[in-house]
């Protein structure tokens, strides 16, 4: 398996020092670089390209501190801010567009009615990504 | 009308925004109505944007150059890494890390201030040393008073700054710097009697080292610099071991001594390694016992140190100062009392050649020669004294701050830096108390006089001010306080008053010199601030840009050459008026430089200066005095300045532009601007060939 852009989704939660640690160790191996991407997610009653303050400033704290521990890493890193309606399908298609060889997705742990939750954007990419995907969930907390 | 094709080639050939604003471009999914916005940030990683403002990051911080990145890595090795405003909070200290920064100078005064007092004391021969242990009583009396008085300053005054925003609050500016620059003195000799004296304390154990003094005692305020860059966290916890460890084996030290005498088996008291005979040269006067009471009051030095970093420590910040304070206080005068009593009781003669102190030599009384506690003591003393400057590098930086903001002292010292700490003012500090330590050999007994007259002054500022504030507000009680202040200002004064009588000459007069020179020194920089403020403060918001107008442009130019043509051109972009001038050194090349000139199409007015005595920059700066006197408008310079690749390539160069640029920097109404040429391959640059040359470019 040849990879040359491991993409690795970012939504803010505890599990993404994680995500970014696999990432970069996989990418480290393969001598790939890193894509880190934080997908706002704009509601329907909002137009596609509005200005969302509060949320553009997380993305960017977000993606700030998941690229100073990817350089820590020592692994050449990129990082990109997207709007979109659904956080699924914008995954998908920058990972299509930049030509990313993997996806590695990060699952915070949660239950629901008993049982381990994995929500639909982890599954939606599952389905529709072109790419291999690797999810990481995160360890059961105590 | 411009037609659509016209004005989209107008908009593809604008320059971009000069702005860092990110840029929205929308994209099309894979699937029909995907659609997604990918937000262009053009400072991704160097800023973030929070509130509508940008944010460096600590990315931005990072040098280009591989020279800048070593550094770096030096700096983070030995500093650690950078931190945020944001970390502040974090950074500051509980009560046990705040004694171990604070208290060394206040408590480490117990390794020398029973030996300051028996020094003058032993005047009167060996009998008059059992009149230490009242004096020593008196002193704690004293220090208790000025506790006391601390921890309302404390209270009153949490923001910090101690004897100096007392004394301003209270009594005026002149009083409050004179406080100020008796506590500055008070920080810089803190630091240089500290390391003098554990210095000493090896010396004491190693006699061989005697000599190595002043050089072992700057390596240690190096040492403590590279602590306090650090952070204050940081140099409390590194410096918590040797506090606790000399507290703990003095304390040891007393409690044994104290049984031993207790149960009559009283030491006999060891000789000072310099056996000079002890012989009354005077009788026991007044005037006798006020020196060695001054002498020992250098156990009270110190305890001023907490109440002008109140906003250092952990919330309750007011409770944990005061706390830290009373701590502090109640170690110093057990185990001052405790020494005085021990050297008083097994009669412990001080030594005249100060190689081995009295400590040592109640430790070897007590314990014995060569056995494992007195060389644990003389090791814990020794590494406790070294690190007793903490105090002075704690203190001193804050109040240095503090003056800054109030505009007494250069803004510089204002500046937090990686670590959150005021680094400007510790090595400041450093290097006027090494200088001080070298000046002075690395005597104790030397710097001593100069130490305590400016912590008593301050000390009498304080209580003067406090004094000054009961009187004025008449708040509850403040009979009772004026009562306290009144007493510890006396005292105060009384000290300051006879070291500076009785030790006058042995070094007290340079602080009485040095304290009127800060002090005119501290005014000095304010006015200049004051006089900056009034110059360029803006009243009125609501002016306008004032209109401007083209300046007369003066392009001074060595050669007809790429830089030269780049200045040219700049200068024409600025203002219509523009002359260049050359400065020949002979006429041939003065004549070669005007052909030059003429053929080429640039049309440019030129002058040429010929310059028989071969000076290029005087004949320039006259020229362009005349010019302007009789042309009013402002004038502007353009300086055409080659760049080598390399920073060692600059040698090769003689860098006119430079030295008329340096020259030019005071010359009112002038605008100078660089137009600097960055020195390229020359691969790419047409009609230059690999054969060398013997003209200089620069």
């Amino acid at each position: 398996m040849q990879v040359k852009l491991v993409l690795a989704p970012l939504a803010g939660t505890a599990v993404d020092p994680d995500v970014v640690r696999v990432a970069t160790t996989l990418a480290k191996a393969w001598k790939a670089q890193v894509l880190l991407i934080h997908v706002i997610e704009v509601r329907w009653n909002m137009p596609l390209d509005a200005v969302l303050e509060a949320d553009t400033e997380r993305g960017e704290v977000i993606l700030d501190e998941a690229t100073r521990l990817a350089e820590q890493a020592g692994v050449q890193v990129e990082s990109e801010l997207v709007q979109a309606r659904e956080a699924s399908a914008a995954i998908i298609d920058t990972a299509r567009d930049r030509g990313a060889d993997l996806i590695v997705l990060g699952m915070p742990y949660r239950r629901r009615l008993g049982r381990t939750y994995v929500g639909k954007t982890i599954q939606s990419v599952y389905v529709g990504a072109h790419c291999a995907v690797l999810a990481y969930r995160q360890e059961e907390t105590r | 009308m411009k037609d659509p094709g016209e004005a989209k080639a107008d908009r593809e050939s604008e320059p971009p925004p000069l702005t860092l604003e990110e840029e929205r471009r929308a994209a099309s999914g894979r699937l029909p109505g995907n659609r997604y916005v990918r937000i262009i940030r053009p400072a991704a990683g160097d800023f973030r944007r929070s509130r509508g403002h940008y944010v460096a990051t600590e990315r931005s911080l990072v040098p280009e150059s591989r020279f800048g990145r070593t550094y770096q890595r030096l700096r983070r090795f030995f500093l650690g890494k950078r931190l945020g405003m944001e970390e502040e909070a974090e950074r500051r200290v509980s009560k046990l890390t705040g004694l171990a920064v604070l208290a060394p100078s206040n408590v480490s005064s117990s390794a020398y201030a029973t030996e300051e007092m028996l020094r003058v004391v032993a005047l009167a021969g060996v009998a008059a040393l059992t009149l230490a242990m009242p004096i020593a009583f008196a002193i704690v009396a004293v220090l208790a008073i000025i506790v006391v008085s601390e921890m309302r300053v404390i209270s009153l005054y949490p923001g910090g700054g101690g004897s100096y925003i007392v004394a301003r609050d209270n009594v005026g500016i002149f009083p409050g710097l004179v406080a100020a620059a008796a506590l500055l003195v008070d920080y810089v000799l803190t630091v240089a009697v500290s390391t003098a004296a554990g210095v000493i304390a090896i010396s004491s154990v190693v006699p061989e080292l005697g000599d190595a003094r002043v050089g072992l005692g700057i390596a240690m305020i190096v040492l403590l610099v590279l602590g306090h860059l650090r952070g204050i966290r940081e140099a409390g916890l590194v410096f918590a071991v040797p506090t606790y460890s000399y507290i703990a084996a003095v304390g040891l030290l007393i409690a044994y001594g104290t049984y031993r005498i207790a149960t009559g088996d009283v030491p006999a008291p060891v000789l000072p390694r310099d056996e000079a005979e002890v012989t009354g040269v005077t009788t026991v006067t007044a005037l006798l016992l006020l020196r060695a009471f001054a002498a020992g009051a250098v156990a009270i030095t110190g305890t001023e140190a907490v109440a002008n970093v109140v906003q250092g420590f952990k919330a309750p910040e007011k409770r944990n100062a005061m706390l830290t304070l009373l701590l502090m206080a109640g170690t110093l005068a057990t185990l001052f009392v405790g020494l005085t009593f021990l050297a008083t009781r097994i009669g412990i003669v001080p030594d005249a050649g100060e190689i081995e102190s009295v400590n040592s030599m109640i430790a070897r009384s007590v314990f014995g020669d060569a056995s494992l506690p007195y060389f644990a003591i003389q090791l814990t003393t020794a590494i406790f004294l070294l690190v007793a400057a903490n105090t002075g590098f704690s203190g001193f930086p804050r109040l240095a701050a503090v003056l800054a903001n109030d505009r007494f002292m250069p803004r510089q010292f204002a500046y937090q830096g990686d670590r959150l700490s005021n680094s400007f003012g510790i090595v400041a500090l450093a290097l006027v108390a090494g200088s001080i330590l070298a000046m002075f050999g690395g005597s104790v007994n030397a710097l001593v006089p100069l130490y305590t007259i400016a912590v008593f002054l301050s000390f009498f500022l304080s209580q003067a001010g406090l004094l000054r504030r009961w009187l004025r507000l008449r708040e509850a009680r403040w009979w009772l306080w004026a009562a306290v202040n009144t007493v510890g200002a006396g005292i105060m004064a009384g000290l300051v008053v006879t070291i500076a009588i009785t030790r006058l000459f042995e070094g007290a007069w340079l602080v009485l010199v040095l304290l009127p020179l800060i002090v005119l020194m501290l005014y000095g920089i304010n006015r200049h601030y004051v006089a900056v403020h009034d110059a360029l403060t803006l009243t009125d918001l609501d002016r306008p840009l004032p209109e401007p107008t083209p300046p007369a442009v003066i392009v001074p130019i060595a050669r007809l050459d790429r830089s030269a043509l780049q200045a040219i051109a700049f200068a024409r972009s600025i203002s219509p008026h523009v002359r260049a001038v050359h400065v020949a050194t002979t006429p041939q090349s003065a004549e070669e430089f005007k052909r030059r000139w003429a053929r080429w199409a640039g049309r440019v007015p030129l002058d040429i200066i010929e310059s028989p005595y071969r000076s290029l920059v005087e004949p320039l700066l006259r020229y362009i005095d005349r010019v302007n006197e009789r042309d009013p408008r402002p004038l502007t310079i353009v300086l055409a300045e080659f760049v080598p690749r390399h920073w060692w390539e600059f040698v090769l160069h003689s860098q006119t532009a430079f030295r008329l640029k340096a020259s030019l920097l005071f010359r009112p109404d002038t605008v100078v601007i660089n137009v600097p040429y960055h020195f390229r391959d020359t691969a790419d640059v047409a009609g230059d060939a690999a054969t060398p040359r013997t003209e200089d470019p620069g």
